[in-house]
């Protein structure tokens, strides 16, 4: 029982993780109906800035705030004068965008930083002793302190998208950019603040997730996988569900884990394979995803 | 990007693209009008036998050019191959592909394994390469019957990504994270050749030229014929194509299957050029987006852009490796990338014959009317008769 609840808690850990990220997809989906491919690489680079910032003596807490600032001015810059000008010409031109960013964002990590692995430091309390013991399982502080940030992220953008004006507009632009306009919404204004909000996200999960999850340093790949799994969990929720993000997220973690701990012949090593099959399942069978919203094509 | 790639085949609408001058007349008084040349004319034969005689001059170049060199070269080829094929799934069909490392990778150690393991020719293992990951790609192609564009994406980047970690679960056969090592004596040239067991690398140079042109011309077969039609009809519009009778489903699958393949033959030869193969090093996600780089710079649905492509792919890291702890490459294939989606979305090579088509225009030839000699010419041809 212990060790199922240990297999438990380390899938709940690992999925909230790919649910923040996924969370950010959504967040870029919802209004602008398109992924952002960089994702994963906005965050790398705020991680970035955090550690730096850690290097010079800053607080680790000070540096998250400072390096969600710059994931947000870094996504409204990318949508405003990368992602926006040729939305309009086709899918593919903002693919390639999104591409370029992802490749030049990583070379510039390694160009300023260089390409080492490195240290971070821990946001979280995960002290050798900083556990609740649960029927023999250990439930780390630093999996609680996840799980609440997850909670938070969650609670807030509910009442971003529900309570406040700028959530309407979202929400509107998402529907219908057209009708929105002409209602006096400002498109292009709420597409940028929904990709900066995203960057942010994508920022504060790197800061807390980077520590937690194998191999806790910092190197310039770390979000290649993570980008994937998050991609996994969007597309099972359909990309634009707060919800089906959240439940694609732990769920993907929990498989994971359980997978790994009781199907010892995958040997612990197949867990991109793993997200790779759920991606082409669901797309193959449920395009719009198990929570999405049924999209409508006009031909 | 993709409305305006397919400026090379200019024989495809030519009405669209004589008709071009007379919308700015102003324009066209300035600039001379520019030099018509027939398909099939002493003329177009002239430009024709140049740009061969320029073509056979850089391959005697590479032949005599030192080591290094001309394994550069060599590399040059495969990545041109490899990227030939990327060009068949993205550049005709638009189905964008960021996973082609995987399938390249999977043709390497198709060719690697079957040497190590089972001591089969280098040569023999060529088309098993190109069979296998012709397979490989009809089973990744699959889901581009019913998804589309970003999400495609996804699952070329997933594939791309997960590749490594396959092989090295299955570590009795490809070595796993330890690598996948061919010896010398495997990969020597075969006896007819005349080349001894140290002249590999002027060996892989020939074969992987003759592969290069044989791929580039199966490719412009393929793109020309009405397959190729039915390729670019299922990019441009896949509604309208299908409503035109084209079987958009066999269609996205084939082509992603033949670009996979195309792609394995590069890996094939990539084997044999590098000799030891470790898939965390060797394929990973930024190969992948190596490659789509180069095809975005050549240019994509071009025919020769692959050649561009490749030639950026080895030497942009080469000349930049210095700079930026050996990371610029990849922050100059990334502002590349973008600038050119801005600057030249058909790429080098769309830009470059945009460029030309100022001076010179290849058209198609003025269908001549067949009159049979005893026919007399008053009377009206009959239907079913060409003219």
């Amino acid at each position: 029982m212990s060790i199922f609840l240990t297999y438990l808690i380390t899938g709940i850990t690992s999925g909230a993780i790919y649910a923040l990220m996924a969370l950010a997809l959504v967040v870029v989906f919802r209004s602008s109906s398109t992924i952002n491919f960089a994702q994963g690489e906005f965050a790398l680079f705020c991680c970035y800035i955090a550690w730096w910032l850690t290097t010079k003596g800053w607080p680790i807490a000070a540096a998250l705030v400072v390096a969600m600032a710059v994931g947000f001015i870094m996504g409204v810059l990318a949508e405003r004068f990368l992602v926006r000008p040729v939305r309009r010409r086709n899918e593919v031109a903002t693919l390639i965008v999104g591409i370029g960013l992802f490749t030049a964002l990583n070379g510039a990590d390694g160009w300023i930083w260089g390409p080492a692995d490195k240290t971070f430091p821990q946001l979280l309390p995960d002290g050798a002793r900083d556990y609740v013991n649960i029927a023999g399982a250990r439930l780390h502080y630093d999996s609680i302190g996840i799980l609440l940030s997850l909670i938070v992220v969650v609670g807030v953008l509910m009442l971003l998208f529900q309570k406040t004006p700028l959530g309407l507009q979202m929400r509107a632009v998402a529907t219908n950019p057209e009708s929105s306009a002409l209602s006096g919404v400002k498109v292009g204004r709420v597409l940028s603040a929904s990709w900066g909000i995203s960057a942010a996200i994508g920022a504060f999960a790197g800061v807390l997730l980077i520590p937690v999850l194998p191999p806790n340093q910092l190197d310039l790949s770390s979000f290649f996988n993570i980008l994937i799994m998050a991609s996994a969990a969007a597309l099972f929720g359909g990309l634009d569900s707060v919800k089906g993000a959240v439940v694609g997220g732990l769920g993907l973690g929990v498989a994971e884990s359980m997978l790994n701990g009781y199907v010892t012949f995958l040997g612990g090593s197949l867990q991109l394979t793993i997200a790779l099959m759920l991606i082409v399942i669901v797309l193959v069978f449920k395009p719009t995803g198990v929570f999405g919203a049924r999209r409508i094509e006009r031909v | 990007m993709t409305a305006t790639s397919s400026l090379e085949d200019d024989s495809i609408k030519p009405s669209m693209e004589t008709s071009a001058p007379s919308r700015w007349p102003s324009r066209a008084k300035r600039r001379k009008d520019p030099i018509i040349v027939e398909r099939g004319s002493k003329a177009h034969l002239g430009m024709i036998t140049i740009g061969l005689i320029m073509a056979v001059g850089v391959i005697t170049m590479g032949a005599g050019a030192g080591q290094f060199q001309q394994s550069q070269l060599t590399q040059v080829m495969i990545f041109a191959i490899a990227i030939v094929g990327l060009n068949i799934a993205t550049g005709y069909t638009g189905l964008v592909s960021v996973g082609h490392s995987a399938f390249f990778g999977l043709g390497a150690y198709t060719t690697g394994i079957l040497i190590v393991n089972y001591g089969w020719f280098p040569l023999q293992t060529i088309p098993v390469a190109l069979v296998v990951c012709f397979i490989a790609g009809l089973i990744v192609g699959l889901p581009s019957i019913r998804i589309r564009g970003l999400y495609l994406a996804i699952v070329t980047l997933a594939f791309g990504v997960a590749f490594p970690e396959i092989i090295n679960r299955f570590q009795s056969l490809t070595g796993g994270a330890f690598g996948l090592t061919i010896r010398m004596r495997q990969l020597a040239p075969p006896g007819w050749t005349g080349y001894g067991v140290n002249e590999e690398g002027k060996w892989l140079y020939w074969l992987s030229l003759v592969v290069l042109i044989v791929v580039m011309v199966v490719a412009h077969n393929l793109v020309r014929n009405r397959w190729g039609l039915a390729l670019m009809a299922t990019r441009d519009h896949e509604i309208a194509a299908s409503s035109c009778g084209v079987n958009v489903a066999v269609v996205k699958t084939v082509a992603f299957g033949v670009s996979g393949a195309l792609a394995g033959v590069g890996g094939s030869l990539f084997a044999m050029y590098l000799g030891s193969l470790v898939a965390n090093d060797s394929f990973t996600l930024l190969l992948a987006i190596s490659l789509l780089t180069g095809l975005v710079i050549g240019g994509e649905g071009t025919r020769f852009g692959p050649i561009l492509g490749g030639l950026a792919v080895v030497y942009v890291p080469y000349y930049t490796s210095s700079w930026g702890q050996g990371e610029s490459a990849a922050v100059i294939f990334g502002a590349l990338l973008i600038i050119l989606v801005f600057v030249a979305p058909e790429g080098i090579t769309g830009a470059a014959f945009r460029l030309i088509h100022r001076w010179v225009r290849v058209v198609p030839r003025t269908p001549q009317p067949f009159v049979r000699p005893d026919q007399p010419s008053h009377l009206p041809l009959k239907k079913g008769t060409v003219a």
